[in-house]
């Protein structure tokens, strides 16, 4: 097999590396059906949850955007020899509606690492998928200021 | 093969009808047998299976990257202790 042409790196002046995903509404549906919320209480955080819950319950439209939002903002990242942690990277929903991203723990030192200090996200859903895509704010480096 | 690591084959099997068969060395990340969704519910299954505790924040993806390193790493002896590794 050739070798496969090389990336550049998450971070550095001039990229953002966007991410996205979609999810499938049967896909999460069947799994809150099979394992009930406690499957997404190791995915979204007690405020996600909140976020998504209605007066029927979990909306599952809500939850698979959330999951979209997370994967596609871990993409952005891309950080190699490790799985998404789920929750540490956190979507709130914002006054006005929009997704607002926070970086802990193991995500936020992944972001550091690559010199992204905040990732911008958008969802959208419609009956059977939710997609979302986001892009990093890199952080200014000495290097990269003009006077 | 350990009834454990078996029933997980047979979860995967399960998920990709098109394949007869998975080889112990078959890279599951690559082949997209595991993607991102599906691995919190493989992390329940490999719970259930082999009884050990898996934090999914820790966990390295060569652990379960082929039904090799999860029989190594989940279904040896002393799973518990490397797992946690």
């Amino acid at each position: 097999m050739p070798a496969r042409p090389v990336a550049p790196p998450a971070g550095g002046l001039g990229w953002a590396n966007l991410g996205m995903d979609i999810v499938s509404v049967n896909r999460v549906r069947r799994l809150l059906a099979q394992y009930g919320e406690r499957f997404f209480e190791r995915m979204l955080t007690p405020g996600e949850l909140a976020d998504c819950r209605t007066s029927d319950g979990l909306d599952v439209l809500s939850l698979c955007g959330r999951i979209a939002a997370k994967e596609a903002a871990f993409k952005t990242l891309r950080v190699r020899g490790r799985f998404l942690p789920w929750p540490d990277i956190v979507v709130r929903r914002s006054d006005g509606g929009w997704p607002l991203v926070e970086l802990r723990g193991a995500a936020a030192d992944m972001a550091a690492d690559s010199g992204i200090t905040e990732i911008t996200v958008s969802i959208s859903h419609d009956v059977d998928y939710a997609v979302a895509v986001a892009a990093p704010i890199i952080a200014p480096t000495p290097s990269s200021h003009t006077s | 093969m350990a009834d454990g690591l078996q029933q997980v084959k047979n979860w995967i099997l399960e998920r990709h009808p098109e394949r007869q068969d998975i080889a112990p060395d078959l890279d599951l990340i690559e082949n997209r047998l595991i993607d991102s969704l599906s691995f919190v519910e493989f992390v329940f299954l490999l719970e259930q299976e082999s009884g050990v505790s898996i934090q999914m924040e820790t966990l390295e993806v060569d652990a379960i990257r082929t039904l090799g390193a999860i029989e190594r790493h989940f279904f040896a002896t002393s799973g518990a202790e490397v797992a946690q590794a």
